[in-house]
């Protein structure tokens, strides 16, 4: 008998998965990151500059500057500032369009599902008077009044958004952003060839594009959503491909901007959606959630049972999941949508649709979102989705991986629903890591990526490591996508907490891995320490709450990293983001910051490591509180 | 026994093998970040030349048949082991004459940097399966092959 033999593909924390990919006959992330195993080491240190014709130019003992004298300060400052900028600009278009269309449904008197946010914004917002419309519009307008100042007018919601103990920290370093988006073009000006050379201003610049990306970017955009779209409700939820019904016509989603589909998703479920669909001989459309946006939907799934089918996973499996069989069509927005999946469609038949050209596929038919146009779109998509379903299903073979994920993964945390929860205020989570039976609260955050033990390994074996230590974990981004799928998200997963913290989830029925959803949410933490750190009449800074994005993937997480560092968190990475080169932008960024805001990265790439030093972190700042 | 051949037309001149070299020799640790790029004391035992046209070509130690560094080696510090066929440096028996340097048909010899005490010669990264030049040539450009004794 001839042995089978496993294709070389990455490890994932999620075994099912990982075999899965193994036997498919399709070229994905996880077989490539086999290929480009061999990594350049001044990329990986950051001192490789082609910002001009005389490089690329690299830092070796024999050549310490660039042909133009750059230092390897000056290259891995710029280098590093260009990928926070181009990760803020990428959360700033997220909450612009979002804006806009809080402004377009208040003018066009659409539905408002989330009045308590609405109300709440506009309280804060200093809007008085006026409807739920007429709030929505001025709301919308305010943001965007904001993001589109010039760079020497300070935007007016920042104090009203940021804690205040911090807002005045950051005006005493002058990183008070101005108009966002002006910030952001400014900051390319600075790291263009021959401009600004100096490390420290850079970092700072940095950090001023990290308070914007997540005030606006971050804590915003959920607002605004929330508005349009409904506020989280904690439930349980279905996780993992299980979630896929081959009898439905299966729109997989991708990206980040969840009121894109805020028409789309109440047509799906039309009387005309449904009939169109049975038609075909299918039962009726469903959105699959896969990236962030899944993660949205998931999140306010309270408000979309009928339509969305579950989130299936973060961004290292949506090739796999076109690889079914069952997807027949996949809608994408924004980023998190992999040139990979390309091929695959292509190879299965599925359409693939692009409705914001900041994500165009090669491969992808366009069509630009636009609120006015919203029910033409959803009408195409229906008819589309029809098209492709009647076209590829009698010649596709449905493989789908057995048991894959679990039914019973809590959702719909929110700063509101935790509160709710904890019966409405946060006292009780505060009383509990005050009697030290929880030792402390860990964010963690961000991406998947293939790297630091494979997909999603470190971040699982961090989080279980974290938990064995009675240290709750939050969970806001792709981490959310593979800590649910392994079944850290399920109340179950309580048995692998540590004693005290064990006791607390069974006793509320929870795990000790809370899921926030995609990494949007990470404005939601935020919320949350500032809740905290309000009851306790301290700053950020002292709470016993770290944050690691053990597995970053991208520039955006470079950017809610330098938010995390203006808060003055405590920051951890396996990875380093190319800094290592530079002695003064790894001193700033590890040491010296702790002066300046109150945080510092930490990079480690050892999971035990990484987690003696967050414990450290936490149980010294219990200590510094007295507790 | 194991020897590192060259395919020039592979090589994109990266500095890889540079790269790799002086991470495997680095007291301070072997990862690539315990690489400080800036000190002048981690050394690489590789190095890449242009030719006239401009085109790359790494320039490894060949541990030659017969090694003229260790012919001409006055002291004993640059011997040929029969047994594993590597050219073995012992820097405690080396006076510094630079005959090796002189002599070598490859130029891949040379003086450390700093002090000129020592001669910068490849070990071959203690035998380990896959030195560490190749380990990071993205392009194959240098690969090991097993030759007759």
């Amino acid at each position: 008998m001839a042995l089978k033999m496993k294709a070389a593909t990455c490890n994932s924390a999620d075994k099912i998965l990982e075999n899965f990919i193994a036997e498919l006959e399709f070229d994905t992330c996880h077989h490539r990151i086999e290929t480009q195993d061999i990594k350049c080491g001044f990329g990986l240190q950051g001192v490789c500059c082609k910002l001009c014709a005389n490089g690329p130019c690299r830092i070796t003992p024999d050549a310490p500057k660039g042909v133009c004298g750059a230092t390897s300060d000056t290259i891995v400052a710029r280098n590093f500032l260009r990928a926070v900028t181009a990760g803020s600009a990428c959360y700033l278009h997220i909450v612009e369009n979002a804006a806009w269309n809080l402004k377009e449904t208040g003018e066009k008197k659409g539905e408002i599902k989330g009045k308590n946010t609405l109300n709440q914004l506009a309280q804060l917002f200093e809007i008085d008077g006026g409807g739920y419309h007429q709030k929505a519009v001025k709301i919308g307008e305010k943001v965007l009044e904001d993001l589109y100042k010039p760079r020497f007018k300070e935007m007016e919601l920042v104090e009203k958004l940021a804690y205040e103990p911090r807002y005045e920290r950051w005006q005493e370093l002058g990183i008070l952003p101005g108009g966002a988006k002006s910030e952001v073009f400014d900051s390319l000006v600075k790291t263009s060839t021959n401009l600004n050379s100096d490390p420290v201003d850079m970092l700072l610049h940095a950090l001023n594009l990290g308070i914007s990306t997540g005030l606006y970017g971050l804590f915003l955009t959920n607002k605004l959503n929330d508005i349009m779209l409904g506020e989280p409700q904690i439930r349980p939820a279905s996780v993992g491909f299980k979630v896929l019904d081959p009898d439905y016509i299966n729109i997989m989603i991708t990206g980040h901007q969840h009121s894109l589909f805020s028409h789309l998703q109440e047509a799906l479920v039309s009387y005309y959606a449904k009939e169109k669909a049975k038609e075909v001989g299918a039962k009726g459309f469903k959105l699959v959630g896969s990236t962030c946006v899944g993660q949205d939907l998931q999140l306010r799934g309270e408000h979309y049972q009928d339509v969305f089918s579950g989130h299936s996973g973060n961004n290292f499996t949506s090739e796999a999941l076109i690889a079914t069989g069952s997807i027949d069509l996949v809608l994408s927005e924004f980023n998190c949508t992999f040139p990979g999946i390309e091929p695959i469609s292509e190879e299965l038949m599925v359409k693939m649709i692009c409705i914001d050209d900041v994500a165009k596929k090669q491969k992808a038919e366009f069509v630009q979102y636009s609120y006015e146009d919203r029910e033409n779109i959803s009408l195409y998509v229906i008819e589309e989705g029809i098209k492709s379903y009647k076209n590829r299903r009698n010649k596709i073979k449905i493989n789908m991986p057995a048991n894959h994920g679990n039914d019973d993964t809590l959702t719909g945390i929110s700063e509101d629903s935790l509160r709710e929860f904890l019966g409405g205020s946060y006292k009780p989570l505060i009383d509990l890591i005050v009697a030290g039976k929880i030792k402390g609260i860990a964010g963690i955050v961000g991406c998947s990526n293939l790297v630091s033990g494979g997909h999603d390994v470190f971040t699982v074996e961090l989080t279980k490591e974290l938990i064995k230590r009675d240290i709750i974990v939050l969970s806001a981004g792709c981490s959310s996508g593979g800590l649910e799928n392994v079944g850290l998200m399920s109340p179950q997963a309580a048995a692998l907490a540590g004693d005290s913290l064990r006791s607390i989830c069974e006793q509320l029925g929870i795990p000790p891995v809370l899921n926030f959803g995609p990494c949007l949410s990470i404005g939601r933490l935020e919320a949350v320490a500032k809740e905290l750190a309000r009851i306790l009449y301290i700053d950020l800074p002292q709470l016993p709450l770290i944050l690691s994005a053990p597995q970053w993937l991208e520039e955006q997480a470079l950017a809610d990293g330098a938010f995390a560092l203006a808060l003055g968190l405590p920051l951890h990475l396996a990875k380093p983001p190319y800094i290592t080169g530079s002695k003064i932008v790894t001193k700033v960024l590890t040491e010296d910051l702790e002066e300046l805001t109150g945080g510092r990265l930490i990079m480690d790439d050892d999971v035990l490591s990484t987690a003696d030093k967050l414990e450290n972190i936490i149980l010294s700042k219990r200590n510094a509180l007295g507790i | 026994m194991k020897r590192i051949m060259i395919d020039k037309d592979k090589c994109m001149a990266c500095l890889g093998c540079v790269l790799g070299c002086m991470a495997e020799h680095n007291e301070k640790g072997k990862s690539i970040y315990d690489l400080d790029l800036e000190d002048r004391t981690n050394e690489s035992r590789n190095h890449i030349e242009l030719d006239h046209k401009q085109n790359p070509i790494p320039i490894v130690c060949r541990h030659c048949q017969e090694p003229e560094c260790a012919i001409t080696c006055m002291s004993g510090a640059m011997t040929k082991n029969d047994e594993t066929g590597l050219v073995e440096y012992d820097k405690d028996k080396c006076a510094a004459c630079f005959m090796c340097v002189m002599s070598c048909p490859y130029g891949v010899l040379k003086p450390d940097r700093v002090n000129k005490e020592v001669i910068m010669k490849c070990d071959m990264c203690d035998n380990k399966d896959t030195p560490r030049c190749v380990e990071f040539c993205p392009t194959k450009a240098l690969y090991t092959v097993e030759v007759m004794e």
